[in-house]
């Protein structure tokens, strides 16, 4: 071995092993300090928060689908309602319609007997007046022709007689 | 590699300057590389952020392939250091040489030298053995380093553990010297041998270039072997093959 020839002929430097081997130990402990220390941890941090992040998204997804479900059973029971509240609404309205309706038709079954009986009354009025003014005119034209006076309260009787006797036919 | 050496001595020990200065320099470069690299770190990474953290998914990978998620987790920052810092090691030398007026090489790569291979070596094989008797304990360490498949395997397994030390420091100390060597060679017999060479001048430029290029492919490929090599390690002798 060449170097080694070298060496026998001088003395061997032994203690060029102590030295490296005790500066390689301070290197080991300096770059623990410095690099690998931090840098590991640094790798380490990073797999960490990679693997909680995933996690995360994991959680964040299922969430979202929760979510989902969650509006679209809501989006149903929503639907459900509003078309409970059109049917309460249309019926409601129906109902009303038909109160009004009942209520307008009694009214004008009413008003049209109320106009009947106003008619009746009227015509049983303007028949009493032309009773008592049919009495009076004959009186008058009797007493006229008889010239004889003749009591009203007589002839009454007579011409209600008379009057009936018209209204049957 | 007959060139002189500084050395001095320190504790009763030998130390080489070029070695030391080397390999303070290739630290201080991935010291400062990290701290840029890893300013200002947030979950959405910027443009640094992503290139250290491709280069530690990168050596996460390595060893993610070869053991078990625990013990991958436990031996990342371990991986991470390693490849970092055998890659500016190895690259380092390329760009910078540093050769003083002693001929004494200062700077280079630091894993161009054998002593600093083998003590790379040493301490990936002690980790790995620690591993291992970390796992399955003393005798089941033993048991499956020695006997297994077969008991009568035993001075084969010897050996390849003794090879496996080998070849995983001289690998690495080959490649990158043996880089470092032929540009130097060239640099200094062909190019310039202490005169204007004439043709070969001119022509030795684009093989240098060539011959760095593939340099640097070598460096980034030993660095990527050590490391895997390591973790393969660390699984055998743990017994997860």
């Amino acid at each position: 071995m060449f170097g080694l020839t070298t060496l026998a002929a001088e003395k061997i430097p032994i203690g060029n092993s102590v030295f490296i081997i005790i500066s390689f130990l301070a290197l080991m402990y300096i770059l623990k300090k410095v690099a690998y220390g931090p840098v590991t941890k640094t790798l380490d941090d990073r797999a960490a928060k990679i693997s909680n992040d995933i996690d995360g998204a994991e959680v964040a997804r299922q969430e979202a689908e929760n979510l989902a479900v969650q509006r679209q059973s809501e989006l149903a029971d929503t639907r459900q309602k509003a078309t409970q509240v059109v049917a309460d609404a249309k019926a409601s309205a129906q109902k009303q319609s038909d109160t009004l309706i009942s209520t307008a038709s009694d009214r004008a079954t009413l008003i049209s007997q109320r106009a009947q009986t106003d008619a009746e009354k009227l015509k049983e009025d303007a028949i009493l007046n032309a009773k008592n003014d049919v009495a009076a005119l004959s009186v008058a034209i009797a007493s006229k022709l008889m010239q004889k006076e003749l009591s009203l309260n007589d002839q009454q009787a007579l011409i209600d007689a008379y009057i009936s006797d018209l209204e049957t036919k | 590699m007959n060139d002189p050496t500084a050395q001095f001595d320190f504790l009763g020990l030998t130390f080489d300057w070029g070695t030391i200065i080397s390999t303070l320099l290739a630290m201080a470069i991935v010291v400062i590389v990290s701290i840029v690299l890893t300013r200002r770190l947030s979950l959405k990474p910027g443009k640094r952020q992503n290139l250290i953290e491709y280069l530690l998914e990168f050596t996460s990978s390595i060893v993610d392939g070869q053991l078990p998620k625990k013990q991958a987790r436990q031996f990342g920052l371990y991986a991470f250091t390693l490849f970092f810092f055998l890659i500016v090691s190895n690259e380092m030398g390329l760009l910078l040489h540093f050769e003083g007026a002693d001929g004494v090489t200062y700077l280079k790569s630091p894993t161009a030298t054998p002593i600093a291979a083998m003590t790379l070596a040493v301490m990936s094989l002690v980790i790995a053995h620690g591993i291992g008797t970390q796992e399955l304990g003393l005798k089941g360490y033993l048991k499956n380093m020695l006997f297994k498949p077969y008991s009568w395997m035993l001075p084969l397994n010897i050996i390849e553990q003794l090879a496996n030390f080998l070849t995983l420091s001289l690998r690495l100390f080959g490649n990158i010297f043996a880089g470092e060597m032929l540009l130097t060679l060239v640099a200094n017999n062909l190019a310039w041998p202490g005169h204007f060479n004439g043709l070969w001048t001119v022509a030795a430029l684009p093989i240098e270039m060539i011959w760095q290029g593939f340099s640097l492919f070598i460096g980034g490929i030993q660095a990527y072997v050590f490391v895997i090599l390591t973790s393969v390690f660390i699984a055998q002798l743990s017994g997860n093959e």
